[in-house]
């Protein structure tokens, strides 16, 4: 479990993580979701205790990062930067991170063969592509078999088949009973990884919710209606109780499902020429959500193709 | 590990990897520390050149200046011949102090290392036994072999100095002594300037070239300044007999030299302690 209380991170006059409070429940995978620069990888830093918080606090199974008997074996982290000597064969990298945490050293071989790196374990990661350096990256994250697993933005660079396997892994650590924090900015991936989610703009908590709270909620639906007589649509939807809105030569309906409004309406003798239930997006709702704090937005050049 | 086998679900203890473990000592980060030193191209290079330069070089110089040593036309004493290539070798202990650091930050290992080990005055210190253990063995080793050659030629000519004559053996495990310390140094200034060009510029240029300019300072406390300075004091200690008359006596310096390093390493460690990594 880890919990956040009121964490703040300054750089500068620059506010990077700002009084976030959040718990990371054990048994799930929790999706850490922003925008880039929202602050997500500064939070994880706080989290391991590699960047101090200018305000709150952070703690993981209740105690400070830096106080743990043993980190490794408590907490597996993958960070952003790869933090990789180059030159370094992936086997020594793991082999001193097992050494420094008295995890015995039969353990490397293990997680090597786990991520699918064994044949290349005896080359320098320099050499290594982005893929395997973040599979490298997971095994250091599995190397202590930890209660907690904190990964930072883990498919970055991955190819199809490494991101699902990234997401079956997710999934077992959790179902193992383990606590899973993953960082994203990809809406689509969390929704098939993450069972909570946190989300995050300009270091500022905007959702802390389940994933399927986060769709009802956020990823509106209505239902499109269509008639040659709109107004009297309207009128007897209305007179239901449904809310509707007059929109572009449509009516937008949110109350009830397609099949019951066409019976409604089929009922009242009047004429219907559409009827669809427009759902929006996951990643449109994540847009929504975060709209009004993205700092780093590329500008749509004029005339461009919506 | 269960994540290959099909996923149930159980309830975890969140400490259930922790009692039991011993809390991560000392030891460890040396043994860690330890791996990550020799596990890299560059620490092994850096020792080749150690001993290539500090004894391949004292041969070198003695096997060409014996006849001259022995003409008696000669104004230096033979023995301050016999650790001549250390000078060189010095070098290489400030290249492999400073890399232990700034490496480090170049890769953004740092960030790992004290995952594993968020104690940071651990981390130091077992930087700092793992590097200066190695260059004081490998400076010692060095300095004897470049003794045992270096006088071999000189004993040709009659010129030989005993390891028991006045300085000599103080000066074979003086080197190790004294590369092990100005390692530290540059493991010191590694630590404060997080860039190796930054480190090594700072050190190379304060020991070679602001050491030896400050001799031309002006009066006592010119002089004074240049005995102070960190190679002026340290290297003595190294040489049976110095080229040098002005610096002060070889452990007396050395002293001087150890209690500048522990300074730097002492704001170093402060620096570390708070720092974001
Ligand atoms: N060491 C630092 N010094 C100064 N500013 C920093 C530092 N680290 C992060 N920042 C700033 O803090 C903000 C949050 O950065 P952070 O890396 O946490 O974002 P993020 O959510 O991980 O973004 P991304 O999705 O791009 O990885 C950014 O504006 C960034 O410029
Ligand atoms: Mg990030």
């Amino acid at each position: 479990m880890i919990v956040a209380r009121g964490l703040t991170k300054t750089y500068g006059d620059k506010k990077a993580v700002d009084g976030i409070d959040v718990t990371v429940e054990p048994g799930r995978v929790t999706g850490f979701l922003g925008p880039n620069g929202a602050g997500k990888s500064t939070t994880m830093r706080m989290i391991l205790g590699l960047d101090r918080p200018t305000a709150g606090t952070v703690t993981v199974n209740g105690h400070r990062y830096p106080d743990s008997p043993a980190p490794l074996r408590e907490v597996g982290a993958l960070l952003e930067a790869r933090a990789l000597h180059p030159g370094r064969s992936a086997r020594d990298h793991l082999r001193w991170l097992a050494v420094s945490n008295r995890i015995p050293v039969p353990r490397v071989d293990e997680v090597l063969e786990l991520v699918g790196l064994t044949s290349v374990a005896h080359q320098r990661v320099g050499r290594f592509s982005l893929g395997m350096g973040q599979r490298l990256g997971i095994a250091v994250a599995l190397l202590g078999d930890p209660p907690v697993v904190v990964l930072d933005e883990p498919v970055n660079g991955l190819d199809p088949e490494g991101i699902r396997w990234v997401r079956t892994l997710a999934r077992q650590l959790a179902a193992e009973g383990r606590t899973v924090f993953i960082s994203s900015h990809l809406m689509s991936e969390m929704a098939l990884t993450a069972d909570h989610l946190v989300v995050i703009g300009r270091g500022r908590v905007l959702a802390d919710c389940s994933m399927s709270d986060f769709i009802a909620r956020h990823a509106a639906s209505f239902v499109r209606v269509r008639s040659p007589q709109p107004a009297d649509v309207a009128d007897l939807l209305r007179r239901q109780g449904l809310d509707v809105v007059d929109e572009d030569d449509e009516l937008r309906v949110q109350g009830l499902d397609p099949a019951a409004i066409g019976e409604l309406v089929g009922k009242s003798g009047l004429y219907l020429h559409e009827l669809t239930l427009v759902r929006s997006s996951l990643e449109d709702a994540f847009m929504t959500l975060t709209a009004g704090s993205v700092d780093y937005s590329a500008a749509t050049p004029v005339g461009a193709p919506r | 590990m269960t994540v290959t086998t099909t996923s149930r679900t159980v309830t975890l203890d969140p400490n259930r990897n922790v009692p039991g473990v011993r809390r991560q000592g000392f030891p460890d980060a040396v043994r860690a520390e330890w791996i990550k030193f020799w596990s890299v191209r560059s620490t092994t290079w850096s020792t080749v050149m150690l001993f290539v330069l500090g004894a391949g070089l004292t041969v070198l110089v003695c096997a060409t200046s014996a006849e001259w040593l022995a003409s008696g036309k000669a104004d230096e004493s033979p023995a301050s011949f016999v650790t001549w290539g250390m000078m060189f070798a010095q070098i290489t202990a400030v290249v492999l102090g400073a890399l232990i650091a700034t490496s480090e930050y170049g890769t953004g290992m740092i960030r790992a290392t004290l995952a594993a080990t968020p104690r940071r005055g651990t981390v130091l210190a077992a930087k700092a036994l793992v590097l200066s253990s190695t260059l004081f063995v490998a400076g010692t080793v060095t300095a004897f072999a470049g003794y045992l050659g270096g006088n071999w030629f000189l004993d040709d000519h009659g010129v030989g100095v005993a390891l028991t004559d006045d300085g000599v053996l103080r000066s074979m495990v003086g080197s190790g002594l004294y590369l092990a310390v100005l390692g530290l140094f540059a493991l010191g200034v590694g630590v404060l300037v997080r860039h190796t060009a930054a480190a090594l510029s700072i050190v190379l240029a304060l020991v070679f070239v602001v050491g030896t300019m400050v001799f031309l300072l002006p009066g006592a406390w010119g002089e004074w300044i240049g005995k102070l300075m960190p190679g002026n004091a340290g290297s003595g200690v190294a040489t049976p007999v110095s080229f040098n008359p002005d610096l002060l006596e070889p452990w007396v310096g050395f002293a001087v030299f150890s209690g500048e390093v522990a300074a730097v390493l002492l704001v170093a460690y402060l620096v570390f302690r708070r720092r974001d990594a």
